[in-house]
């Protein structure tokens, strides 16, 4: 079979592109499954995960008896963040997994309106 | 005196009818005599006219035999003429598409945390269909197809066969328990069973479902394949079979203006390779059953090998004592865990973990980010942004 002219290219590549691993899905939304956002297996969903590829079993092994961050996913797993927010979007969709979205960070408000509310409570404090 | 005239008459027309009749009969026979010898004289002639025509005939044979021959010289001269060149042209498409695919994993696991990745991936989709198509056009012109050197399971390898089909989404595989390709098995039976889909999802509605299924026969394992296709009539299977079985294998000038040379592929890999493919069987769903049978020298049971990806799981759920706490709201609580450390063994392939201990995750996500600053290669996967984490 081998050529003795041309040697053999040599293919170095996974062999399991991420788009399969992904199974063609979008990315979520950016403001779901941040890195910080909190992730833990529902009760009895690694038993119901015969059927899942290797790569979401994976995450429902580590995210079993406990929590995990999506960046610690990420990072134990060795996949890439998008890949593993795939995975969770769609485990979260079957079922599988609770999801605790970070707190979010405070919203900027008007300052005056801050300091006229401040001073209305004052009012009343000093008014009673 | 009247009676003897009549006698005498008659008499005399007797000599002559006798006379007449003695004549008649010396000229006939002479004129026999002479027909036999015009008639042996013709037949010389004719002989000899044809023993002319068998030479010329003998001589007209094998001046077309040569003729037809110098034809089939020229035209095997010319057909290993276009494969010499497509086979150049071939294996330059086929390195590069690998190198890209190589390349374009890189990219995606550095900025895999980035909202490009979806781009990517589709990039590293339609990549893989060309890579394919390489490795297609590189095999007719006989040149080596490209090589893995790690078994992989077949659950992987018919993954990787998907990668390259443009609606991949359309293929279900089963999982088989345990079962791995050996190495040299990886490439050829992933780009067969990958021209198998192809053709399946070529031939059916572009809704409808591809089955991928495993099955253990005694010491050959069969990948089957079952789409909801409109089926083969039987030439075309019978076509088809000749085509599969590797020989009679049709001139690149006779594929055509737009070639299909799935099943010739096919062929070709899987007598190199000794496996068998055939596709006469009728799926569940009327379509086309196609079965790869894997002779047993060509796989073994996963145990002795764990796959990449699935290692360092088990290593890590020893976790704890077994109780779960659980807070009032019926959420785990966080406790201490065995980490997994990815280390990389260097390879280019998936890479492969060992586990080590560690004092918690957040430890153990640093070194990750660490030993991804350190090995500044592409083959090693940092999850994108983790570093902002």
């Amino acid at each position: 079979m081998s050529d003795e002219l041309d040697s053999e290219l040599e293919l170095t590549a996974p062999l399991v592109p991420l788009f399969v691993i992904a199974q063609g899905r979008a990315l979520p939304r950016e403001s779901e499954y941040e890195h910080t956002t909190i992730i833990t297996a529902q009760d009895g969903a690694v038993a119901a995960a015969r059927t899942l590829a290797p790569e979401a079993r994976t995450v429902l092994d580590l995210i079993a008896d406990g929590f995990l961050s999506v960046a610690e996913v990420a990072a134990h797993t060795r996949l890439p963040l998008g890949i593993v927010r795939i995975l969770l979007a769609q485990m979260a969709e079957d079922g599988l997994i609770h999801v605790r979205n970070p707190v979010p960070h405070a919203e900027r408000h008007d300052p005056v309106l801050l300091t006229a509310v401040l001073d209305g409570l004052m009012r009343i404090r000093t008014g009673a | 005196m009247t009676q003897d005239v009549l006698l005498w008459c008659l008499v005399a027309i007797a000599v002559t009818a006798v006379a007449a009749v003695v004549a008649l009969v010396l000229r006939s026979r002479a004129l026999g005599r002479r027909k036999r010898e015009s008639e042996a004289a013709l037949e010389a002639r004719l002989r000899y006219a044809q023993g002319e025509l068998d030479r010329a005939q003998a001589a007209l044979t094998t001046l077309r035999d040569e003729q037809d021959g110098v034809i089939r010289e020229a035209e095997q001269a010319a057909e290993e003429n276009t494969k010499s060149v497509l086979k150049g042209a071939a294996r330059f498409l086929q390195s590069l598409a690998a190198e890209q695919t190589t390349l374009l994993d890189g990219v995606q696991r550095e900025y895999g945390g980035h909202a490009v990745l979806s781009d990517l991936m589709d990039i590293t989709h339609a990549n893989a269909q060309m890579a394919r198509k390489a490795q297609g056009i590189a095999v007719m012109c006989g040149a080596p197809l490209g090589r893995r050197n790690q078994p992989a399971s077949v659950y992987d390898v018919v993954r990787s066969a998907q990668s390259q089909i443009r609606n991949f989404q359309r293929v279900e595989i089963m999982q088989p328990s345990g079962i791995a390709l050996k190495a040299s098995a990886v490439a050829p039976v992933a780009l067969a069973v990958a021209e198998l889909l192809d053709n399946a999802a070529s031939f059916s509605q572009a809704d409808a479902p591809i089955e991928v299924t495993f099955r253990q026969a005694q010491k050959n394992l069969c990948i089957v394949i079952d789409d909801a296709g409109v089926g083969m009539g039987d030439e075309d299977r019978q076509r088809a079979s000749a085509l599969l079985s590797g020989e009679g294998l049709p001139r690149l000038s006779q594929l055509g203006t737009q070639p299909k040379f799935g099943f010739p592929v096919i062929g070709l890999i899987a007598r190199q390779h000794g496996f068998t493919v055939d596709v006469t069987g009728v799926s569940r769903y009327g379509g086309v059953r196609a079965v790869v049978l894997l002779p047993e020298e060509l796989w073994t049971m996963e145990e002795t090998l764990p796959p990449a990806t699935e290692a360092p799981v088990s290593t890590i759920r020893p976790m704890e004592t077994g109780r779960s706490a659980r807070t009032a709201g019926g959420l785990p609580k966080r406790g201490s865990r065995i980490s997994p450390t990815g280390v990389t063994t260097g390879g280019e392939q998936a890479p492969r973990r060992s586990a080590r201990r560690g004092t918690g995750s957040l430890a153990a996500l640093q070194r990750g980010t660490q030993s991804a600053r350190d090995t500044a290669s592409f083959d090693i996967p940092t999850p994108g942004g983790s570093e902002n984490a």
